[in-house]
């Protein structure tokens, strides 16, 4: 079997199966290819990470066509970020309209209250822990604190908060 | 403008070219908190889904595998516009930025890193961390004097943010607990 085609049923597999997000199946993506095919070194690999983090747009999409490119060229690329895009995009479509077929029956009422709650606090949760990453010091930790209070009392546009904060960033002093 | 009368206006027009402008810029400035925007945009400017339906399609998003947030765009896109709408969304959202992304990263590899455009991704980081706590706080508003889900919700973040469980793990865990504690209040509270 061709690398570019190992490579694209193993992220669709890995997609399939990555609930919460691509980041809790990086380990498994990392182990298939730098351990077991050897396509890309482990620094290769930790770049790829860093630089889809850094550049706008869904990272984790990114960072597959970057491991694809690495192992076929461009074919490569497209194969690797539709392999980790399209599958749970499928899953989206055919669950949201699942969902809204039996809008109101008894057990979405169930459901709906009791996953929403949890859905909100891993989203405050997600939210701490990536501050938790990105904040090295106190300027920053006050940016983050300054961001969600202003989001929550004025209901300021958030890109306007984002532009701020780079600029604050462009200044040097956090 | 309060929320309540923002509610009641009716939604925008959800013209695929609509869908795919919003989108595109909601994942260009998404910078790992999309949802904030994804939000603010459904929400709050177009109209194209109430509070609850977001809500919703949040969840359900969560509790399907892949990356989240591409989840509501197709999700706004199939309730608005159908098949074409959900597959405009992704366009938006997921395939035109992703192109982008990977040309600037091609560009990118061949420098080393330059330090003003890293000052700036810190500090707007450090706000779309905050961003994204607001936004969660904001859609826990609804629920803040049902003591089940502030208790649910509470132990959700704990389980992630302090005790640093995998999501997978908090979520085997806190989903047939919290359904168990939903049936349980609905039998004796009735």
């Amino acid at each position: 079997m061709s690398a570019i085609l190992q490579l694209t049923l193993y992220l669709a597999l890995m997609a399939s199966i990555s609930f919460g997000g691509i980041p809790p199946v990086l380990p498994d993506i990392r182990h298939f290819v730098v351990v077991a095919h050897g396509w890309l070194t482990d620094q290769d690999f930790a770049n790829f990470f860093a630089l889809a983090q850094t550049i706008p747009g869904p990272n984790m999409i990114l960072m597959m066509a970057l491991v694809g490119w690495k192992v076929a060229g461009v074919t490569g690329a497209i194969a690797g970020a539709g392999a980790t895009a399209v599958p749970p995009c499928t899953m989206y479509y055919f669950g949201y309209r699942w969902w809204d077929r039996f809008r109101g029956a008894a057990w979405q009422q169930v459901a709906r209250a009791s996953l929403a709650p949890l859905t909100f606090g891993l989203v405050i949760a997600g939210g701490a822990v990536m501050a938790g990453t990105v904040d090295e010091t106190w300027v920053a930790v006050g940016i983050s604190a300054g961001a969600a209070v202003l989001l929550l009392a004025t209901r300021s546009n958030p890109l306007w908060l984002l532009g701020a904060a780079g600029l604050l960033g462009a200044l040097g002093i956090v | 403008m309060t929320a309540a009368a923002e509610a009641s206006e009716p939604p925008l027009p959800a013209s695929l070219g609509a869908l795919f402008c919003e989108f595109f810029k909601v994942s260009l400035a998404g910078f790992g908190g999309g949802v904030v925007l994804a939000h603010r945009v459904t929400v709050e400017r177009r109209r194209w889904m109430s509070e609850a339906e977001f809500a919703d399609a949040l969840t359900l998003c969560q509790f399907l595998p892949g990356p989240n947030v591409v989840g509501i765009a197709v999700c706004v896109g199939t309730k608005t516009r159908g098949a074409a709408g959900a597959l405009t969304a992704f366009f938006g959202f997921a395939v035109v930025p992703a192109a982008i992304g990977f040309a600037l990263a091609l560009i990118y590899l061949g420098q080393t890193g330059i330090p003003l455009v890293q000052n700036i991704l810190r500090g707007i980081s450090a706000a779309a961390a905050g961003l994204m706590i607001a936004t969660g706080l904001r859609l826990m508003n609804r629920h803040r004097r049902d003591p089940r889900a502030v208790a649910v919700a509470l132990l959700a973040f704990m389980g992630l943010a302090i005790a640093r469980f995998p999501l997978l793990i908090v979520l085997g865990v806190m989903a047939p607990l919290s359904v168990a504690a939903t049936l349980f209040v609905r039998k004796t509270l009735p």
